[in-house]
């Protein structure tokens, strides 16, 4: 009997105790984590490209810094190390786009996921899981380590701050898959939504600090910045890592993102059911 | 007891007007007109436990909108749906817990995992008892052949395979009601019959409620005691599919092989279609005369080496039906 020996290879997941939904979302996460591992080449593709592009970007930076020490708290080594974290974050958080929930919409493989009795805003969130844990191994983590052997960077220097960055980009994860699930919902009201997509995530890009540190930007755009949830997907963690966020702002900040990431979760689950309503299943 | 029941359902969709050419292109973009089309229109139909029922129609029939709704996977514009006790557009989690689905045209396991992987995650998903589980993937992988094929990712099976892994992942929580849609499309002949063997094993052996919408007659002759059908979103049919071949069936043929050759064979309430080298074939209605009639009033006259009856094809009732609107009056 074949499936016997089968059995053996299913993930193990840490502690048997833990309920059935944790229990799903691990093997979800787990299978997720497996399958993007697979595309080595592309990973190695993206990731001299990747190298490449911050370096463009950082130039343009120096450029602006010219003579100066610093301007608003960025000397040389904070530019580098932002250039490198934002660089190292691009895939984990999918910021150039991230289009699969739109795609299966389109196509209709919706359908068999709704079919199925499983939290739908959680069943993706367990396979970005597994897909943004690869991105940051494969690239996040090697991306660090390449900029720190050319460049002079700031680190964090305590293990409370690397904390601070490793929780900080937990939440930055949820507050990203948040926005993104609920901009690739646009699909259920439009056949053609790649185009709002688009515009999203260019957004994104300005708001959360991607473009540029948020610091560098006049007061009144900065305000209008924290009042949208991009920055605490991305710009408060270049500040954390170095150092510029500490204390009890450090804490207000990190809550804030907690905040941001629960707001858009539900968000997405309020606006599926609104969705789900509307769903034309094209075909079959 | 229903498990099925639908009271006058209906879904309409609106669909966007294209005017052609320059000026429709403009058109289009200042003005939104709508065609309202009723994909649904109207349909009645309760199904009891343990039914196995073929749903028929016509492409573009309101067929799989029907199904649709029945899933749970849209929302009906008016009309009432309650299918094992609970309305699966509103309870759709607690809803899909007791029921399997099958898509011929698309898959439910997941592309670039093996077979048993895309099971094992469907265990997690319905939370089968691991007993359970084992007992009845050792039952569905024996029964449908898919031992050689278990540990092959989806991608690369044929699509036989495929619709063998789907049948099995739609069953191995025990569902209640299994919907079945278009289960054999595209498969060759054995393949066919393995399936329709085992769709009627768990019909009967553990008394699995099935709808069955398919396009293949045979698998309805096989399969299916009860037929609904559906054209222009409304129900025509619903009953024995015996009874539709009686009303509307073509004639049905009598072939006799003479001992030996006569120069006259025709005999009255049947006509004689050919006659040739002692073999004469005759048609006859139902209504007008029994075949054992025939084979009696032939035989008082002729000596008789054979004969043999051959009944109209369902394939050709139903084409009739579809292209002659031969149901509409009546619905």
């Amino acid at each position: 009997m074949t499936f016997h020996s089968t059995t053996g290879r299913i993930a193990r997941c840490p502690s048997q105790y833990l309920y059935p939904t944790m229990r799903l979302f691990w093997e979800f996460t787990v299978r997720s984590f497996q399958r993007h591992l697979t595309y080595r080449a592309a990973a190695v593709a993206g990731l001299v490209t990747n190298f490449f592009f911050g370096i463009l970007r950082v130039s343009v930076l120096l450029a602006i810094l010219g003579e100066q020490e610093s301007i608003e708290g960025y000397g040389r080594a904070e530019l580098f190390t932002y250039m490198a974290l934002t660089q190292a974050i691009i895939t984990y958080l999918s910021l150039f786009g991230w289009y699969d929930l739109m795609n299966a919409v389109h196509s209709g493989e919706i359908a068999t996921d709704l079919l199925k009795p499983m939290g739908f805003v959680s069943f993706w969130l367990a396979r970005d899981v597994g897909r943004a844990a690869v991105a940051l191994l494969l690239r996040g983590v090697v991306i660090m380590a390449l900029y720190s052997l050319f460049f002079d960077m700031v680190h964090p220097t305590s293990v409370a701050q690397v904390t601070a960055v490793a929780v900080s980009l937990i939440l930055a994860l949820l507050i990203s898959f948040g926005f993104r699930f609920l901009l690739n919902l646009s699909a259920f009201w439009s056949p053609n939504a790649r185009g709002i997509g688009r515009f999203g995530f260019t957004i994104s890009w300005f708001f959360s600090g991607f473009l540029m540190p948020l610091a560098f930007f006049p007061a009144w755009v900065q305000q209008i910045a924290y009042l949208t949830p991009f920055p605490y997907a991305l710009n408060v963690i270049v500040e954390i890592y170095t150092g510029q966020l500490t204390g009890p702002a450090l804490w207000q900040t990190l809550c804030i993102q907690l905040l941001w990431g629960l707001l858009l979760f539900t968000l997405a689950h309020v606006t599926l059911r609104t969705a789900v309503k509307r769903l034309v299943i094209l075909g079959g | 007891m229903s498990i099925i029941t639908v009271r006058n359902l209906r879904k309409e969709f609106k669909v966007s007007k294209h005017h052609r050419g320059m000026m429709g292109t403009l058109r289009n973009l200042t003005t939104r007109e709508f065609t309202l089309v009723k994909a649904v229109d109207n349909i009645d139909f309760t199904i009891a436990r343990g039914e196995l029922v073929g749903y028929l129609g016509p492409n573009g029939a309101g067929k799989s909108t029907t199904i649709k709704m029945l899933t749970g996977l849209l929302t009906p514009t008016g009309g009432e749906v309650v299918v094992n006790g609970r309305v699966p557009h509103q309870q759709r989690q607690l809803y899909v817990q007791r029921i399997g689905a099958v898509f011929g045209q698309r898959t439910t396991l997941w592309w670039d995992l093996p077979v048993i992987e895309s099971l094992e995650l469907l265990r997690h998903i319905y939370r089968v008892p691991p007993d359970r589980y084992r007992q009845n993937l050792h039952e569905f992988t024996s029964l449908l052949e898919m031992e050689s094929f278990l540990n092959t990712p989806v991608r690369s099976l044929s699509l036989g395979q495929r619709m063998r892994a789907d049948i099995c992942a739609a069953l191995l929580h025990d569902p209640d009601l299994l919907f079945l849609d278009e289960p054999t499309i595209g498969l060759d002949v054995v393949a066919k019959e393995r399936i329709r063997e085992f769709v009627r094993h768990i019909n009967s052996a553990r008394g699995v409620t099935i709808l069955l919408t398919t396009h293949d007659m045979a698998d309805v002759e096989r399969l299916c005691s009860r037929v609904m059908i559906i054209d222009h979103g409304r129900l025509l049919y619903d009953g024995r599919l015996q009874t539709l071949q009686d009303r509307f069936g073509g004639k049905r043929e009598l072939v006799v092989d003479f001992a030996e050759p006569y120069p006259e064979v025709t005999v009255p309430g049947a006509t004689l279609t050919h006659y040739h080298d002692l073999r004469a074939t005759y048609e006859f209605e139902r209504q007008t005369i029994s075949a054992s009639e025939l084979i009696g009033l032939l035989s008082t006259q002729y000596r008789i080496r054979d004969l043999s009856v051959r009944e109209p094809d369902i394939e050709g009732t139903i084409r009739r039906i579809y292209q002659e609107g031969l149901l509409t009056g009546d619905a």
